[in-house]
């Protein structure tokens, strides 16, 4: 074993990762070929017709995106979209990914999206985003106990609030700590689509959670069932077990949209 | 190759056999009866051990279940697969326990998905479906995956222990930290642990079940979210079965590029795994410095990728992610500056005794139980058990990859190094430090990369019927895919095998005689992925 050299500094000051500042501002930590959330172009006017619109719905592996022919629009449902990029690569002009992560909706409906095919892209659900904006300099005024519960995912979301708890995002700075059980909890981080064999442990943490309680939906998976969808052994979200209060689309939501997503929930922002 | 089929014609049993995919070979006994005592006799002579049992409704195709025992060895190149058939007559298949203890988890799950019992008077233990309605067979062809089920309480008993001062500890399936839902049963006298014993299932998603409606395609994001952090070994292993099936070379900068990924994601795994067994020895001084390596690379993998746990690298015939040779010197360079922290950090630990006295002599396993319950992975070469299917099944780019030849002096050293393995968490933690080290080696080797595309597409359709073995080393051991291809291209059958299936029975081993407190380093240290287990 080689003994430490004395002079040497215990910590090492090369080391170049610091914590980020503000992770709620766009920065470069967050590289810019990040896929964090998928939209419909709205630089590029198009006139969609029946089969640019068929084409997206097909090329969706989850069904986030649908297309209604007899009132031509297309719904895009960012609680479903698992991110993969597959409507990028069979319609590049028309998809747009971005690397926002700021998307967490407190309402179900609020991840839809909406573009109509005569007006083209005119966003439907904005309002309360804005609304939010306009809070966004309050400051903590207590702090938070969460408790993460999973529900039956596929760890992904299990590495991005863990990632919440490094030196890098270090949650607790916000006053945000992560507790052992939900009788101690005023959030419950819940992933997952909620696996039917997991829909009666859920059921019994929500009941034991004291109230007032928030649920927080993570990833697309706890939107709406994610790629697994709605089958004999899942639940399609796990808004049909407990009442649901914001949902983080995402999948996995980057830790930036956790943090967004959990300060959404507190209307601290 | 030659040398297991000639050894096979030695034997006195009846049997055909054809050689599949370059290194399966496929064999039917004439007389069923004679199987376990065939497997006994491989399992003797060959030094085969047993990889999965996949068992398949194929009553669409020729009105019987069929079921396929698949062995392989630790050595060379080669898969068994001795396949068997079950009709009505035969409403019971025999069960392996006896030849390989492994079997029994098997032996469950196919009881739970099929239907299919081994014997008429066993009763196993339901292993995935818990309070599903009686009587659901999710993986027979003539269930709906989306079948609505309703709730129905089914009876799950812990084997009883009793005795003067046991007390029972029940914890789960909602654990204490961020981690993936199970449950434990301990059984203990005082702090010390007499028996331990997991239910698991809770994560079940149904995965093998919906890609049997999903188009092949879709299928490969899909098998990216069988275990997040597993996504490039899985897409990589299911790529690679369709690509056996359809005879697609892919080009070698796919190759290269795949190597890459699967490099990079085992090394942020390992980075954090490392961090959570020194969270949970309680020193987060060490714990917090290896986490911000695994966030380093996360990074990198982000800017690379797009996705910060790589999915959407992979796609049948190649990969979605372009690097260049510049992208190369990048990955280089992040990864020294990581790896020299990284030296400093286990220099740091190495040197701090309360670290080590931890970590020394704590979740001991046995080399034998470690053999008879098929360990692959860290999990077996933290026994000093050698198995790693990159090297005794070299896929992709490995046969390629040229590692710098070790002087006598390394060599020797590391032989005394593995000595020490003695299958406690201490040796599992170097486990993974030699590993990290290798997979930096492994990357540092590829210093330019080919100039043949990113992928090649399937040329018509695949042929109805016909299966392939796709292999893969996770950062967790050895991960099977196999893949029988329905009509027009669709999935008759995805059989999903992880290391974490095969590794999660020795957690109960590993926990015997020490400290409840103990448990949770004692399962850091293997690292089992839940939703891998019960997809
Ligand atoms: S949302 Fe995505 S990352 Fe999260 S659990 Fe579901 S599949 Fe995994």
């Amino acid at each position: 074993m080689k003994k430490r050299d004395k002079k040497e500094p215990f910590i090492d000051t090369s080391f170049k990762s610091k914590t980020i500042k503000n992770p709620l501002k766009m920065d470069d930590s967050i590289a810019d070929n990040y896929r964090g959330y998928v939209t419909l172009d709205p630089d590029k006017e198009f006139i969609l017709n029946d089969k640019i619109g068929k084409i997206l719905e097909k090329s969706c592996p989850t069904h986030a995106i649908t297309y209604q022919n007899n009132d031509l629009k297309i719904h895009l449902d960012n609680g479903k979209c698992i991110l993969c990029g597959n409507c990028k690569v069979e319609s590049p002009e028309l998809i747009k990914i971005t690397n926002k992560f700021d998307q967490a909706k407190k309402r179900r409906d609020d991840l839809i999206e909406t573009f109509s095919m005569s007006a083209p892209f005119e966003k439907t659900y904005d309002e309360l985003g804005q609304e939010l904006k306009n809070k966004i300099d309050k400051i903590f005024g207590r702090s938070l106990a969460i408790r993460e519960i999973d529900a039956g995912s596929c760890n992904g979301c299990e590495i991005e609030i863990n990632a919440l708890n490094n030196p890098i995002y270090d949650i607790e700075r916000y006053g945000i700590t992560f507790v052992a059980s939900p009788r101690h909890a005023d959030v419950l981080l819940v992933t997952g689509p909620a696996s039917k064999n997991m829909e009666q442990a859920l059921k019994i943490a929500y009941d034991s959670t004291p109230n007032p309680k928030i649920v927080i939906a993570v990833g697309a998976c706890a939107c709406s069932g994610g790629i697994f969808g709605n089958n004999y052994a899942t639940t399609g979200g796990i808004d049909n077990i407990v009442p649901v209060n914001v949902y983080i689309p995402g999948c996995p939501p980057r830790p930036q949209a956790l943090l967004y997503g959990i300060l959404l929930a507190i209307n601290k922002i | 190759m030659e040398h297991y089929l000639s050894k096979l014609e030695q034997l006195k049993f009846k049997f055909t056999k054809h050689v599949k995919n370059n290194n399966e070979i496929h064999i039917e006994l004439d007389d069923t009866s004679q199987l376990i005592e065939f497997c006994n006799i491989l399992k003797l002579e060959m030094n085969l051990r047993l990889l999965t049992i996949i068992y398949c409704d194929e009553r669409k195709i020729n009105h019987e279940f069929s079921i396929r025992y698949l062995l392989g060895s630790d050595i060379d190149d080669i898969f068994l697969f001795v396949i068997s058939h079950m009709n009505k007559k035969h409403a019971y298949f025999p069960s392996l326990s006896d030849v390989f203890p492994s079997s029994i988890k098997y032996e469950r799950e196919i009881n739970d998905m099929f239907g299919i019992q081994t014997q008429e008077d066993t009763i196993l233990k339901p292993l995935i479906l818990h309070d599903f309605q009686k009587n659901v067979f999710p993986l027979r062809k003539d269930f709906d995956a989306k079948t609505e089920l309703n709730y129905s309480h089914r009876k799950f008993e812990f084997t009883p222990i009793t005795g003067d001062g046991i007390c029972e500890i029940p914890v789960g399936p909602i654990h204490a930290g961020i981690i993936e839902p199970g449950h434990f049963r301990f059984s203990v006298i005082g702090e010390t642990i007499v028996n331990m014993e997991t239910r698991l299932g809770y994560t079940h998603k149904g995965i093998e079940k919906i890609a049997e409606s999903m188009s092949i395609d879709d299928v490969v994001f899909l098998s990216e979210r069988i275990s997040g952090d597993e996504s490039i070994a899985n897409s990589m292993a299911f790529c690679q079965a369709i690509e056996k099936i359809g005879q697609l070379t892919i080009p070698q900068k796919a190759e290269q590029i795949r190597l890459l990924f699967a490099e990079l994601e085992r090394i942020y795994n390992h980075f954090g795994t490392l961090s959570g067994i020194i969270t949970d020895i309680g020193f987060p001084y060490g714990a917090s410095r290896l986490n911000i390596l695994k966030e380093q690379i996360m990074q990198l993998n982000e800017k690379l990728s797009g996705s910060r746990i790589l999915f959407g690298v992979n796609q049948i015939g190649g990969v979605k992610i372009n690097m260049t040779d510049e992208t190369l010197i990048y990955i280089h360079s992040v990864l020294d500056n990581a790896f020299q922290t990284f030296e400093k950090i286990l220099d740091l630990l190495k040197s701090n005794s309360s670290v080590m006295d931890r970590l020394r002599n704590t979740g001991m396993i046995e080399k034998q139980v470690a053999r008879d319950l098929g360990l692959v992975g860290i999990s077996s070469r933290c026994i000093g058990i050698e198995s790693d299917t990159r090297h005794t099944h070299p896929y992709g780019y490995y046969p390629s990859i040229r590692l710098k030849q070790k002087t006598p002096r390394e060599t020797m050293e590391h032989q005394v190094e593995l000595q020490k393995r003695i299958g406690d968490v201490l040796s599992r933690f170097m486990s993974r430090v030699d590993d990290l080290r290798q997979s930096k080696e492994i990357i540092d080797s590829i210093t330019t990369l080919k100039n043949d595309g990113l992928s090649v597409s399937l040329e018509g359709e695949l042929a109805p019927y016909s299966s392939g073995l796709g292999y893969a080393e996770s950062h967790r051991g050895e991960t099977l895919h196999w893949i029988m291809i329905g009509e027009h291209n669709s999935i008759f059958r995805y059989k999903i095998r992880t290391a974490s299936f095969s590794n999660w029975p020795i957690i109960e081993h590993a926990v015997l005689n020490n400290i409840v407190a103990d448990f949770s380093v004692i399962n850091k240290s293997f690292d089992f992925s839940y939703s891998g287990n019960d997809l």
